[in-house]
């Protein structure tokens, strides 16, 4: 009774199957849909892709890569990352401030591998921050435990971790994640 | 009475401990980083470099941002790593050459670790990187356009466009792979 409408743009193919059009043009693609096989078999299509994809169960994390990610806090070097961020250090743990909130870094969990790992981080991470902060490193470096760190109690809480204070870590913004330059696409 | 957990509480928010976090988010972020790079010797790397990255930037860390966040740094140390590697193809002798080959594991090996029909995995390896982020992003983590488009920072548009493109060419990536797959002839029958 119509003109005959356009077919479905293929931006609004995917869009369709998504569920990420809205009321109206859902409404006119689905009048479209009615009477063309054409466009009807390109959202099939898009379906079809879409439940192979969805069909996928979850992966299961291998156990030393796991491992190896609680060991972070030892085994990453920690520049500044600038913001108005600051660091308190205890025996235990580390507390991360933030603009936002604050984290526990927990140092007491994972078992010393090489030596005294949490206590190594401590020195090179902090020392590397704070190089030019010469009071600052003195202060960290008279403060910190002559040996082992103490066996972490069972639920080490943010507020325990406020015996040492570390200056202000303020630092030139080193971009927290690369800049991907839109490449063209082929 | 008032003590300062009650106080963290009265915020809404405490503060969780590192392991908390690899524990709650490393499932996802190997999932995602497995499914975009192919195989488990990559997907392990994106997994650590993007916890790394977590950790140094824990003080500028907003809550409720958390997955978008490791969406964000996981694809884009993802696709540094495809531009890397297309630098590095055309240097006339590159230095590590035994890891740039042989990088495709066996077939057996990609289900055991993924559970992901193999097949459909060498499908989303066949896509450009481009489009297989989005259409990754999309249909196994789930993201709407929108977060899609935050995500990679790119315009609606083109995450239309992509995952569009991405999705036919998966399929006929597939068609390509399994040739007893139905194809669309005869599905709509009108």
């Amino acid at each position: 009774m119509n003109i005959p409408e356009s077919h479905l743009a293929q931006e609004a193919i995917a869009a369709l199957v998504d569920g990420e059009l809205t009321a109206g043009p859902a409404a006119r693609a689905a009048r479209h849909l009615t009477g063309c096989a054409q466009c009807r078999m390109a959202v099939q299509a898009q379906r079809e892709a879409k439940e192979a994809l969805h069909s996928s169960a979850d992966v299961a994390v291998p156990g030393d890569l796991m491992s190896r990610l609680c060991a972070i806090p030892f085994t990453a070097d920690v520049p500044g990352t600038g913001g108005d961020g600051s660091i308190s250090a205890a025996p235990g743990g580390l507390t991360v401030t933030g603009t936002s909130g604050s984290w526990s870094v927990d140092l007491g969990t994972e078992r010393p591998r090489r030596g005294s790992p949490g206590r190594r981080w401590l020195r090179r991470g902090m020392a590397g921050t704070l190089v030019g902060l010469g009071a600052g490193v003195t202060a960290l470096a008279m403060t910190l435990p002559p040996d082992a760190a103490p066996e972490p109690a069972a639920d080490p809480r943010p507020e325990r971790h406020t015996e040492v204070t570390v200056p202000v870590w303020r630092a030139v913004t080193v971009g927290t994640s690369a800049v991907i330059p839109q490449g063209g696409t082929p | 009475m008032q003590s300062a957990p009650a106080a963290d509480e009265a915020d809404g928010w405490v503060a969780p401990t590192w392991e908390q976090v690899v524990r709650d988010h490393s499932a996802r972020v190997y999932r995602l980083a497995y499914r975009l790079s192919g195989n488990a010797q990559d997907a392990e790397d994106l997994t650590q470099e993007t916890f790394v990255r977590v950790f140094r930037s824990l003080a500028d860390y907003s809550p409720g941002t958390f997955e978008g966040w490791l969406h964000r740094i996981t694809t884009n140390l993802f696709l540094d790593m495809v531009r890397r590697r297309q630098r590095i193809r055309f240097d006339p002798l590159p230095e590590d050459t035994e890891r740039l080959p042989g990088r495709a594991p066996s077939p057996e090996q990609v289900y055991t670790d993924t559970h992901l029909d193999p097949q459909v995995q060498a499908a989303l390896d066949a896509l450009a990187p481009e489009f297989r982020v989005a259409v990754v992003l999309c249909d196994i983590e789930g993201l709407t356009y929108e977060e899609i488009a935050a995500t990679l920072g790119i315009k609606l548009g083109t995450v239309r466009s992509r995952i569009h493109r991405g999705r036919v060419q998966l399929r006929q990536a597939l068609a390509h792979l399994a040739p007893r797959r139905p194809a669309v002839t005869g599905e709509v029958g009108a």
